[in-house]
């Protein structure tokens, strides 16, 4: 018995200490962590390992939340950029699990929409670079809807029995109840967010479906008239039902950005500020938005982006409307309140 | 003497389960003792808190959905499921490799993809809806995507191998003589089945039972693709807690009662398997 | 012997209606894979387009290889240890039995997400470098039931008196068990494999949670993907990966076939 312990206990060493010796030379090696495909092989990383000799280690996850339980398992090592939404960036900078970003190496910063930067979740633009941004619409059949559709408001029109289909998510649901009651996504306050519940149960009977991944599908299909969703999903839809059309809420727009950091003990930190800098070229930042179909963050790319990208209202959205979007943010302990009226909404 | 010395085969299994199941899970029970902490994760302050939050009137719906829908989807399985093992036991032995295999292949392929293959077929331009509508039967696409019935559907395809396999192994080595003789001694095919087969394979079903209703508990992903994601079973409440809430130590009570849950139908199924022993 | 006839007929009915069941959305996911649409509701046409860039692909390539590869090892182990963990309590009593038991079989029965969470607790505890090593370790333990669980089961219902016959004409432990035992047991063993087989190419969550640069498999990517739509490559994959099963099913049926003929 003591033994095979013995045995066991060895091997298992022998594993570990290997998985170890393979790191511990510098290489020219760069671990990157994003969803798939939000790197795109053929426009970004095969130019970037030819151009740098640079091999990229492409590691995916399939939620921000995820990530981030992942980033903090490994303290803030292994990875070298990390690619994520606003939000839980935003908690991973509070915890000091981000690398200040060394703007000497960047020069291409300059390259950067304004508009993009000095956000709720890095305000001194010390850790995150902007990678594309978005913000939700609304998009239904004219065929079967025969009443016009405004806002947030109308997702909960009656005419709409068992016909809508919205991103699974909690806060992107409740947060438009709480627009249409003329309220913040972001509120904290109990009351508020109680009465909240007792609107959004009334939106159960409308529910079709909810799907956070390929809510596009059940547009497609058919299978729903009327969908709430991500600006890319919606683009998705398009292309297979161009007849469908796109309403800009009226009860104001909620706005993403996705962005790049460096966990703080990155094991190649000089690789990926490279990298940084190679994605903030112009033609770099307008391949990025063309293969996300998501808004660009780059300005200087703005002259490389296609006319259909450019004359595409999914894509250009009005920017006064832009202004008044608001960001989803972390809202600490009340994110069990959310969750719980969520579950309650589901089983309603 | 030689017994003694045979039950030494088991010191693998057991150090393995202790290293990586044991533990671990330990370390769970200790998490679901302590508190969230604002930020993210753990505080390491003691409280029962978390496990008088289980008897919250929406969590007890959870649970008992959750358990619903899977002892349905397991009867299901194994009514679908024992007739097939027998069947392939029946068969020559060359096929019932195959058969075996032709039973997993399925399974080979992402979980994803097969889920997906169903909302395709279900769907409101699927198969099943353009062949009714070219029929003339409906005029409107029925909804079939999106239904209590997708997700039973959805829940019997998966754990379908989980029903046949042990039923068959079980059937496989059985001693069909037994059979024969109570078929000799005048038992109709029916009350042979019953009062011989059906004991003597008892061992089978009950694995079924396990393989089937319990990790089905565990599973969310069928009722958010197939049901619409309008229902929350166990699995969601658990993942929504860790990941979404960013409520670990609650997770970790759910965790916690899941597997008291888990325990208790072993239980049941170590007290009414026993028979089985009797061989 | 017409009746017997008439049986063996609607078995294989039975059969075939539950393969189909079981094929369905297979079937399905086949016949989208030659859709020119990616995110089509309906077939649109056809091409091999997404063929030729499965082919081309390295990604899917390199992870399919991951896959395989800790797939084959994880399985190998558990193999070993399942099937000698059910020799060994088969029959028998042991102290703490019930309880070893059930913990052994706790990794079917946990939700994913719990053994995963737990898995990197422990890891990151004795400072394990998340990569491949941990995914072996990870997958070999929920693989371990599934053996441990058929290879039982089929025990339970063997004659014991198979292994005392030999015993008594005087073979020794090791040579009772590889005569006997052994080609008793192999079915289910193999049934076992098959099974964890499936379990770990389909992993996800727990996979999640354990893995580490250069180690990502295929689900990995599959399910992280699906932001941007279930990718028509994939569906090209599974309908590759299912033609190749068959085939060897057909090739493995004809040797039998020239075998006992």
């Amino acid at each position: 018995m003591k033994k095979l312990l013995a045995l066991i206990l060895s091997v298992m060493l022998v594993v570990s200490a290997c998985g170890a010796c393979a790191s511990a030379e510098e290489e020219k090696v760069l671990n990157v962590f994003t969803w798939a495909l939000y790197f795109d092989y053929d426009t970004l990383l095969a130019p970037f390992t030819e151009e740098t000799g640079i091999k990229v280690n492409y590691d995916y996850f399939d939620s921000n939340e995820e990530m981030l339980m992942k980033l903090e398992a490994v303290d803030a090592g292994t990875y070298d950029v990390v690619l994520a939404s606003d939000y839980i960036l935003d908690i991973a900078r509070k915890e000091g699990l981000l690398l200040e970003l060394d703007k000497e190496k960047l020069p291409n910063w300059q390259n950067l929409n304004p508009a993009f930067l000095g956000q709720f979740y890095d305000p001194d633009d010390a850790y995150c670079m902007p990678y594309v941004a978005g913000t939700p619409l609304i998009i239904y059949d004219p065929e079967y809807v025969d009443f016009p559709i405004t806002g947030y408001e109308s997702l909960w029109d009656e005419r709409l029995e068992d016909s809508v289909v919205m991103m699974d998510d909690a806060r992107n649901v409740i947060g438009i109840t709480l627009k249409t009651m003329g309220e913040s996504f972001n509120t904290t306050d109990p009351e508020i967010l109680a009465k909240a519940e007792e609107k959004l149960m009334q939106l159960k009977k409308n529910i079709r479906a909810l799907d956070y991944n390929a809510p596009y599908a059940t547009m497609i299909s058919g299978e729903a008239i009327v969908g709430y969703m991500f600006n890319q999903q919606v683009l998705y839809t398009l292309q297979e039902r161009p007849e469908l059309e796109i309403v800009y809420p009226e009860e104001g727009l909620g706005f993403g950005i996705d962005c790049c950091v460096i966990p703080k003990n990155a094991p190649h930190p000089d690789n990926a500020h490279t990298f940084l800098n190679f994605l903030m070229r112009p033609e770099n930042g307008a391949a990025i938005a063309e293969a996300q179909l998501m808004l660009s963050c780059n300005q200087a790319a703005e002259p490389y982006l296609s006319e259909e990208f450019t004359q595409n209202p999914v894509l250009n959205v009005p920017s006064e409307l832009l202004e008044s979007a608001e960001f989803i943010q972390d809202v600490g302990d009340a994110q069990t309140l959310y969750m719980d009226i969520w579950t309650r909404f589901k089983q309603y | 003497m030689k017994k003694d010395r045979r039950k030494w085969l088991c010191a693998p299994l057991y150090i393995w389960v202790t290293l990586f199941v044991a533990l671990p899970l330990v370390y769970v029970a200790g998490v679901s003792l302590c508190k969230r902490d604002a930020v993210w994760g753990v505080t390491p302050e003691f409280t029962l808190e978390n496990y008088r939050a289980l008897f919250n009137p929406s969590y007890l719906r959870v649970f008992a959905d959750s358990f619903r829908t899977s002892a349905v989807a397991a009867v299901i399985s194994l009514l679908v499921g024992y007739p097939f093992a027998y069947a392939m036991a029946k068969s020559s032995p060359a096929r019932r490799a195959a058969l075996m295999v032709l039973v997993i292949v399925p399974f080979w392929t992402s979980a994803l993809i097969r889920t997906y293959g169903w909302m395709l077929f279900l769907r409101a331009n699927g198969p099943v809806n353009s062949l009714l509508k070219s029929l003339g039967l409906i005029r409107r696409p029925l909804k079939l995507l999106y239904t209590p019935g997708a997700v039973y559907l959805g829940y019997v395809y998966t754990m379908m191998p989980f029903a046949i396999l042990p039923c068959f192994t079980a059937l496989e080595s059985m001693d069909w003589h037994a059979v024969e003789a109570a078929r000799d001694l005048g038992a109709r095919p029916a009350r042979a089945f019953f009062t011989v087969t059906l004991p003597l394979t008892m061992g089978g079903v009950m694995s079924a039972v396990t393989l089937t209703l319990v990790p089905s508990m565990g599973i969310f992903f069928i009722s958010d693709l197939l049901g619409g994601g309008k229902t929350v079973l166990i699995g969601n409440l658990i993942q929504n807690q860790i990941l979404t809430a960013r409520n670990t130590p609650m997770g970790a009570a759910l965790s916690m009662a899941m597997l008291a849950l888990t325990a208790l139908i072993l239980w049941i199924q170590r007290r009414t398997g026993g028979e089985t022993r009797i061989l | 012997m017409r009746r017997q006839k008439r049986k063996a007929a609607g078995r294989a009915a039975y059969m075939a209606l539950v393969l189909t069941f079981l094929y369905l959305p297979l079937m399905m996911v086949v016949l989208f894979s030659f859709n020119p649409s990616k995110n089509a509701g309906v077939m649109t046409g056809f091409t091999l387009e997404w063929y030729k860039q499965l082919f081309s692909d390295a990604e899917i390539a390199a992870t399919l290889r991951n896959s395989l590869r800790l797939a084959a090892l994880s399985i190998g182990t558990a193999a070993v240890i399942g099937t000698l963990g059910a020799v060994a309590l088969a029959r028998r009593k042991m102290r703490l039995q019930g309880l070893m038991e059930g913990v052994a079989s706790l990794p079917v029965m946990v939700p994913e997400i719990v053994l995963g969470m737990a898995f990197l607790a422990a890891f990151s505890f004795v400072r394990l470098r998340l990569g491949l090593a941990t995914m072996y370790l990870a997958h070999t333990t929920f693989c371990i039931p599934y053996i441990f669980l058929l290879v039982k089961s089929r025990l339970a219902a063997m004659d014991p008196q198979l292994e005392e016959a030999a015993r008594d004409l005087g073979a020794r432990p090791a040579r009772v068990f590889f005569t006997v035992t052994l080609p008793v047991v192999l079915p289910a063993v193999a049934a076992g494999m098959l099974m964890a087989f499936a379990m770990s190419l389909d992993d996800v969550i727990i996979s999640y949670f354990v893995t580490g640069p250069g180690a990502q498999t295929l689900p990995l990517k599959v399910y992280s993907s699906l932001k941007v739509g279930v990718t028509p490559e994939i569906n090209a994959l599974c309908t590759v990966t299912l033609g190749v099963v068959l085939l060897a099913i057909l090739i493995a049926q004809r040797i039998r076939g020239v075998k006992s003929s």
